[in-house]
């Protein structure tokens, strides 16, 4: 940790990054109560307002609606979705590629042929389809249906690292003292793997993001009225030539909150397999 | 030689057994979907009547197995069926056109990022940490995150918007063909690019930073011979394995992302058709595409391994080093 903060203080990128990161957590716990707009509120007088004039900061959609309360509000869905998202993928990665890895065998084979299939259809397609199948995505479905296209790379890295420490001495040291199968992979190695699952986590958190943004301009993520930041893209799209800040601010918002992540991210891994 | 038709077959009966394995899963989970495809057919104000005989003129009560072993005995001899949505046209009619299209986005693309991410690539793996590797690592790490969708409204807004070099929107001029529209293909494509430089640029850095290192660089190095032929030469070839992993294995993000992009552009292609096929709940056109897009990204895959194992000398000649 102390040695995480000492590269910090050196990486001025990485500072911006989370700072970023934490805007965008603050914007999504307290924006709401600081904004005089909600999200549905149309202004039926001033539609497609430039940024800044008639108290709309970043100007008002085809609607009328205010942009600025929509990206705020926006910003508390995908930061959920996307959390929820590489945290349940994580886990489930942890679960069945550590079961894979260490029973070996059958197991694994079985393990192996079925992420094989699972990634012979690219993930944004599989979800994009399951979810537009199943139609009025809600916050639950749409983090079940995005992690479950998200497993086969999240097991896939887990079983990588389970094999690496499954040789160890300690390991054998657990069964030799008679432990179970539970006790040795989730107490015995996996403290000994958080690095490598942590860098993955980091990672698959801006993923998500990417996904969830992708999957709600497809128009197959959260359902209107819920403002969602892909959503507002697709929507906004046709005016684009009148009105460009419509579309604009939008993608700037999901621009910054992934650039951000990647940045920390990809420090986090420097820092992490640095200190390996 | 023997070795690689060895792989070559291992590989094709995987991809066999995955495609067989895959369209069952489509199917089922295209079946599961709520809605009746006859109801659908006949409108809300179909009678009751008029609905169930429908459902059994089209075969829709029989046993699931045995409608998807109708399914995919016409898929296999090319047949893929009717749209539901729009009455009575071949998937057939609809959907080549459309491949072909997104088939010309996907080449324009890759025609352009390839070549620039790896050139763009040796040049930071070279100067590692001088100014201009930190400008390309920054410019790969920020492109390669944001959604096309994203990289794509940026393009439109300075060049379609701003400088209206190019339209905003690439649809195609109803009995034209793509090829005098070409200038719709552009931006379609360059939103692709930048996605994708991240990601292969990247790759060639770090790939060329640890060939750099190596010691046969060093001793070319060291006996005098000229740094271009060292690179090209020497370096490049070792460097380039992992490159060519990395294009094949994001061939599934080119995929989803031609979804994104067409979407955005209102590019007529396979994605934009998956699209329609979804809003419209239009069964035989959405199981079509998804199969199509499997196949496609699947033999992707073959081919990538099995280059991989040919420009991999050790693997060519000895069986890995497994």
């Amino acid at each position: 940790m102390k040695y995480f903060f000492y590269q910090l203080k050196k990486s001025p990128l990485a500072i911006i990054g989370i700072a970023i990161i934490v805007f965008w957590l603050i914007a999504a716990a307290v924006g709401p109560s600081m904004i005089s707009y909600t999200y549905t509120q149309m202004d039926s007088m001033n539609q497609m307002v430039a940024p800044g004039e008639y108290g709309h900061l970043l100007g008002t959609d085809s609607l009328g609606r205010d942009i600025l309360a929509r990206i705020v509000y926006g910003s508390r869905s995908i930061l959920t979705v996307a959390l929820l998202t590489s945290m349940v993928s994580t886990l489930l990665g942890i679960l069945l590629g550590f079961s894979a890895g260490y029973f070996g065998g059958k197991v694994d084979t079985a393990f192996l042929r079925t992420m094989d299939i699972l990634m012979a259809i690219p993930p944004l397609v599989l979800s994009m389809v399951i979810l537009g199948i199943l139609g009025n995505s809600s916050i639950v479905s749409l983090t079940i249906i995005v992690s479950i296209a998200f497993i086969p790379a999240t097991a896939r890295v887990s079983r990588g690292v389970l094999l690496t420490e499954k040789s160890q001495e300690y390991v054998s040291a657990a069964r030799i003292r008679g432990e179970n199968h539970l006790y040795i992979m989730f107490v015995e190695i996996l403290p000994n793997t958080t690095g490598p699952i942590i860098v993955e986590a980091t990672a698959r958190f801006a993923y998500s993001i990417m996904m969830v943004a992708s999957l709600g301009f497809l128009g197959v993520g959260l359902q209107p009225p819920t403002p969602d930041w892909g959503m507002m893209v697709i929507e906004n799209k046709p005016v684009i030539a009148q009105a460009p800040w419509t579309v604009l601010f939008p993608a700037l918002a999901i621009a910054s909150l992934v650039i951000a992540i990647s940045i920390f991210s990809d420090f986090v891994s420097k820092v992490l397999i640095h200190e390996r | 030689m023997k070795r690689l038709v060895e792989i070559f077959l291992r590989r094709l009966g995987s991809l066999l057994a995955t495609l067989v394995v895959m369209s069952f899963i489509i199917f089922l989970l295209v079946e599961i979907m709520p809605g009746d495809v006859a109801q659908m057919i006949l409108g809300q104000s179909a009678t009751e009547e008029s609905v169930a005989a429908l459902r059994e003129a089209r075969g829709l009560n029989d046993p699931l197995l045995e409608r998807y072993g109708r399914w995919i005995s016409g898929v296999v001899v090319g047949d893929l069926g009717e749209s539901v949505y729009m009455k009575g046209v071949s998937i057939n009619s609809i959907l080549w056109r459309k491949v072909g299209h997104s088939v010309i986005l996907a080449m324009t693309a890759f025609i352009i990022f390839v070549p620039l991410s790896i050139f763009f690539g040796v040049l930071a793996g070279v100067k590692e940490k001088k100014p201009i590797d930190s400008i390309i690592s920054f410019f790969g790490l920020a492109t390669m995150a944001l959604p096309e969708f994203v990289s794509g409204v940026i393009l439109i807004t300075v060049f379609a918007v701003q400088l209206k070099w190019f339209p905003i929107v690439s649809v195609l001029p109803i009995g034209e063909s793509i090829w005098q529209n070409l200038n719709i293909v552009i931006l379609p494509a360059l939103s692709i690019t930048l996605v994708m430089f991240g990601y292969i640029s990247r790759m060639q850095r770090s790939s060329m930073i640890s060939v750099m290192n190596s010691d046969y660089i060093r001793a070319a190095t060291l006996k005098g011979m000229p740094r271009k032929y060292v690179i090209f030469r020497h370096a490049l070839k070792n460097a380039m394995l992992p490159t060519i992993t990395i294009i094949g294995m994001n061939m599934g993000w080119l995929f989803g992302g031609l979804v994104v992009v067409e979407t955005l552009f209102g590019f007529p292609g396979m994605g934009s058709l998956l699209m329609t096929g979804i809003k419209t709940r239009d069964v035989p056109l959405i199981e079509a595409c998804v199969l199509l897009i499997t196949i496609i990204y699947s033999v992707s895959t073959m081919i990538t391994d099995i280059m991989y194992s040919y420009l991999n000398p050790r693997i060519r000649f000895q069986g890995g080093q497994k």
